[in-house]
């Protein structure tokens, strides 16, 4: 098991009221396994994925990644966690305008005590493996969409990461260019074997998964 | 890659940003370093055009009058001459010239002449006025610093030299002032009686609208032999530099000489402090405006860069930079902003003093290196002071935003 969450909850508040974005949350994920995460819009599929992540706290509960405490560990400490065993791919790719392929591919091994070569060795074999070697010194502008998401799947990969969280990947993507970033997604979970949690809202994304599970107003159905 | 490449790659993104916000502290370290340049150079004009309005301090014994500076050594009481001696191996900076000098009034034929016994050379360095006479041939001009080339002028490479009783007015030689020459009608070469020793009339000195128009000058120790007052002076006339006064010089003369009177010339002393006080005041000033307008420019600057990079830094964060490395790339860019607007400064500055120095206030400016550090300092301090609240701030910005954004 590399995941549990146990009664994990989430609750704002909002001028009309309470809101439970989480609530009694509690599974369990499998070393290799590829799960998709679908609900309707506000059902608080993103919040899972961030209070999973550390990046926002959970209002009670418990979440687990390969024995580490989430939920109580220090803001130092979930940067470390979270530089060394998280990969995000995000809808709007998030890369740094300025920085070529291969140099957003090296963002996460800045902090890593790599030699610089070890580092360019590394991005460029994650390169590889979405095939955009060719592309690894031009710019996010000068790349398609779907080749922008694929440098961002590089980049998550490039740190060898536990498990890569996925929020919506193919959101901001044609059909065409969704299906081969779903399939590369696809071989890189049985290929490498790491842990994907993948968020989407769309029916034929949530199929490339191997277990799915659906969020209805906070919680499991 | 690594922390500083990531900070200069994103330099290079945003030039047009960068140099708005060099252009700020830039522009106020010019100013700074601008008018510093000058008016190190103008007190320095000041304090000499102060000294060479003559000696400034006078060297009384206890029980003398005051009342009038510039005859208060006729018929003062007297105090020894070996006074010159202490005052000259106590090294106190600030001290250019010693003019030792005894004074009586005494009787030629039927005026009233006041007999002033000098050492010659120091009594000319002393009288700017007498320069101009060509007594000695040589032009003294008088200077605080030392080491200036102005006391080498007379071939003396050290300056204590420069202090040293030289007699250079043969012992039955004298100098006539203007009036009483007229008076006694005397010329170069005549012989003239005083106190029943035949002395020569070495120069008629030109008038100078002072006191000493009335005075015949013979060699010190003639005077004392004649006056039969051995090893005595009636007063020890010194050069100060007037920022040294200003800096208690006339205490550490009363420390040297305790049972003597020093006082000096307090117009003279008042406009040397006012005018540094008013150049330093000038340079404060600009300083705290510095250290406002550019603080807060930076800041603005730096939490507007944030803001663009907003999405940017909260990826940073996700991927696992935590906030201190946060803080660092923030400082780091602001450090680099300092030292750019220190050095660029510096040079607009000097350049800008030296091209407006002597336009303005007939001047030339020379570069102060020492002014570098300065410049640096102040720029670097406001860099970094301006990029605190961006940088904490920057650092508060939660990785989610990213996410819930899309």
């Amino acid at each position: 098991m590399i995941l549990k969450t146990n009664n994990l909850c989430k609750k704002y508040q909002h001028e009309d009221g309470q809101v439970n974005a989480l609530n009694n949350v509690s599974f369990e994920v499998n070393k290799g396994d590829f799960v998709t995460i679908t609900g309707a819009s506000g059902s608080g599929k993103t919040t899972l994925l961030l209070t999973l992540a550390g990046l926002i706290k959970s209002t009670s509960g418990q979440v687990q990644i390969n024995g580490f405490d989430v939920i109580s560990a220090s803001d130092r400490k979930l940067s470390e966690f979270r530089k060394d065993h998280i990969g995000f791919v995000m809808q709007s790719f998030a890369l740094i305008p300025y920085l070529t392929a291969i140099e957003n591919v090296m963002l996460p091994l800045t902090l890593s005590k790599l030699s610089k070569d070890q580092k360019y060795k590394k991005a460029f074999n994650m390169l590889q493996l979405v095939d955009l070697e060719n592309r690894k010194n031009h710019l996010p502008k000068e790349l398609s969409a779907g080749q922008q998401q694929r440098v961002a799947i590089a980049r998550a990969l490039v740190n060898s990461p536990t498990l890569i969280l996925a929020d919506e990947p193919t959101g901001n993507l044609d059909p065409g260019l969704s299906s081969d970033i779903l399939h590369l997604l696809k071989k890189i979970n049985q290929q490498e074997n790491i842990t994907i949690l993948m968020v989407t809202h769309s029916p034929l994304a949530a199929e490339f998964g191997n277990r799915k599970i659906n969020l209805i107003n906070g919680e499991i159905n | 890659m690594n922390i500083r490449k990531l900070v200069w790659l994103e330099f290079r993104q945003h030039k047009s940003q960068l140099i708005s916000g060099l252009l700020a502290i830039t522009l106020g370290i010019a100013v700074i370093v601008g008018i510093r340049s000058i008016s190190v150079v103008s007190e320095k004009a000041v304090a000499v055009n102060l000294d060479n309005l003559g000696a400034n301090i006078l060297v009384l014994p206890q029980a003398s009058n005051v009342d009038n500076y510039y005859a208060a050594d006729i018929d003062a009481p007297t105090m020894p001459e070996e006074y010159v001696d202490r005052i000259v191996s106590s090294n106190l900076q600030g001290v250019d010239n010693l003019s030792p000098k005894l004074t009586r009034r005494t009787m030629i034929g039927n005026e009233n002449v006041v007999l002033t016994g000098i050492l010659p050379k120091n009594e000319v360095t002393s009288k700017p006025l007498w320069q101009q006479s060509g007594i000695l041939g040589n032009e003294l001009k008088a200077s605080c610093a030392p080491d200036n080339a102005a006391n080498k002028s007379n071939g003396f490479e050290d300056e204590k030299l420069q202090r040293k009783s030289i007699d250079s007015l043969g012992t039955n030689e004298c100098l006539v002032g203007s009036v009483i020459a007229t008076k006694l009608k005397l010329a170069e070469g005549n012989p003239v009686d005083i106190l029943g020793e035949k002395f020569t009339v070495g120069r008629v000195l030109n008038e100078t609208g002072t006191i000493d128009d009335d005075r015949i000058f013979i060699h010190l120790h003639k005077a004392q032999e004649i006056l039969k007052i051995p090893g005595q002076v009636s007063a020890i006339e010194i050069m100060g530099c007037c920022n040294a006064i200003s800096d208690g010089l006339l205490s550490k003369l009363r420390n040297v000489l305790p049972d003597t009177r020093v006082t000096t010339i307090g117009q003279i002393v008042a406009t040397q402090i006012q005018t540094n006080k008013m150049m330093n005041k000038v340079s404060l000033i600009f300083l705290i405006i510095i250290i406002f307008v550019g603080g807060i420019s930076i800041g603005n600057f730096m939490w507007a860069n944030i803001n663009e990079r907003h999405k940017e830094i909260g990826m940073f964060r996700m991927i696992g930079f935590n906030k201190s490395i946060i803080y660092q790339m923030i400082l780091a860019k602001a450090l680099v902003l300092g030292i750019l607007g220190g050095i660029i400064g510096y040079i607009l500055g000097t350049l800008s003093g030296m091209w407006l120095g002597p336009e303005l206030a007939g001047l030339p400016v020379n570069p102060i290196p020492m002014l570098v550090l300065v410049s640096l300092s102040i720029s670097i301090g406001v860099s970094l002071i301006g990029s605190i609240i961006p940088a904490y701030l920057a650092g508060r910005i939660e990785p989610f935003n990213i996410m819930q954004e899309d």
